[in-house]
């Protein structure tokens, strides 16, 4: 297999060297690192406490995966990594002056969100259908509390994103101006983050 | 596959190889039974995906150095701790038994 890509720029839209915004900057603002380091250090309690729940209950762990629906999973995370790679290519186009080209990047950002929630209601549907529910044991309820709390991060950051779509609509970001729509861009690549260990240690790992 | 002289950027070929992880996760998930070199794959795509995320999307790869470190070491310290809880797991029940 031989891939020969030419222009490997960041964003696709000029070299490293040509962004000066990222260069040994922090992305978008302190405020918003403050927020994602928060939000972090609280997935990351989530996780501490599902490998103690495992090491006493090893074989709920083990069973729990089995019953899930492992498609709905798999197509959650391919609609958060898809929204991640459209919020950055928005980011891309307001860099080059294409405003109008970024609001179309991030209206398939805001449907991927959609997506994304719509699986996880059906999902939680399917779920009480095969019996699954907050107390029917430890690993189901570590599940509901982690993807309920993802959940309502995949809410609140997707009102982020109209928000960075208004913004764009009224010319408040622009080519010079759109530090608050990186901001806003780091906040959704991290809740596709989190998702990234959630998925594994739900769905695959048992 | 070969891709020659294509604009194929960073930020496309990214999108591509965390579909296909993401692919190969559930594949896994279905068919393979729980074993500690599966842990440590699983272990390793985290990691990967993570860093892919961060350095492409988040655009942190040439970012302000404290934050490039804190969200890098997350994601090495994360998998690594998945895969030695699994490990230890007895040692840890009996760390943490009330």
């Amino acid at each position: 297999m031989t891939i020969t890509a030419t222009d490997f720029n960041l964003n696709g839209s000029g070299t490293v060297t040509q962004e000066p915004e990222t260069l040994n900057k922090i992305p978008g603002n302190r405020a918003v690192w403050v927020g994602i380091f928060a939000e972090m250090t609280e997935f990351a309690l989530f996780f501490l406490v599902y490998f103690i729940a495992k090491a006493h209950y090893p074989e709920q762990f083990n069973q729990g995966p089995l019953k899930l629906n492992t498609l709905a999973g798999m197509l959650n995370t391919f609609a958060l990594i898809s929204s991640s790679y459209f919020v950055a290519k928005a980011l891309a186009a307001i860099r080059i002056n294409k405003p109008d080209q970024s609001i179309k990047w991030l209206w398939r950002a805001v449907c991927c969100g959609g997506i994304y929630l719509v699986i996880k209601v059906w999902e939680y549907h399917w779920n009480v259908g095969q019996g699954i529910e907050t107390n029917t044991n430890k690993f189901y309820t570590m599940y509901y509390y982690m993807t309920f709390n993802h959940l309502l991060h995949v809410g609140w950051a997707s009102g982020s994103l109209l928000w960075a779509i208004h913004q764009l609509k009224v010319g408040r970001y622009t080519q010079k101006n759109h530090l608050g729509f990186t901001a806003i861009a780091c906040y959704w690549h991290m809740v596709d983050l989190a998702w990234v260990i959630i998925f594994p240690l739900l769905y695959v790992l048992r | 596959m070969i891709i020659k002289n294509s604009t194929l950027s960073a930020l496309d070929l990214s999108w591509i190889l965390l579909m296909t992880i993401t692919t190969a996760n559930a594949f896994v998930a279905e068919t393979a039974e729980p074993s500690l070199a599966i842990t440590a794959l699983i272990c390793g795509s985290i990691a990967y995906k993570g860093r892919r995320i961060m350095d492409y999307f988040m655009e942190l790869n040439h970012a302000n150095s404290t934050i490039q470190f804190f969200m890098r070491s997350y994601f090495h310290v994360f998998p690594a701790m998945i895969f030695l809880s699994d490990l230890f797991s007895e040692e840890l029940a009996a760390l943490t038994a009330l």
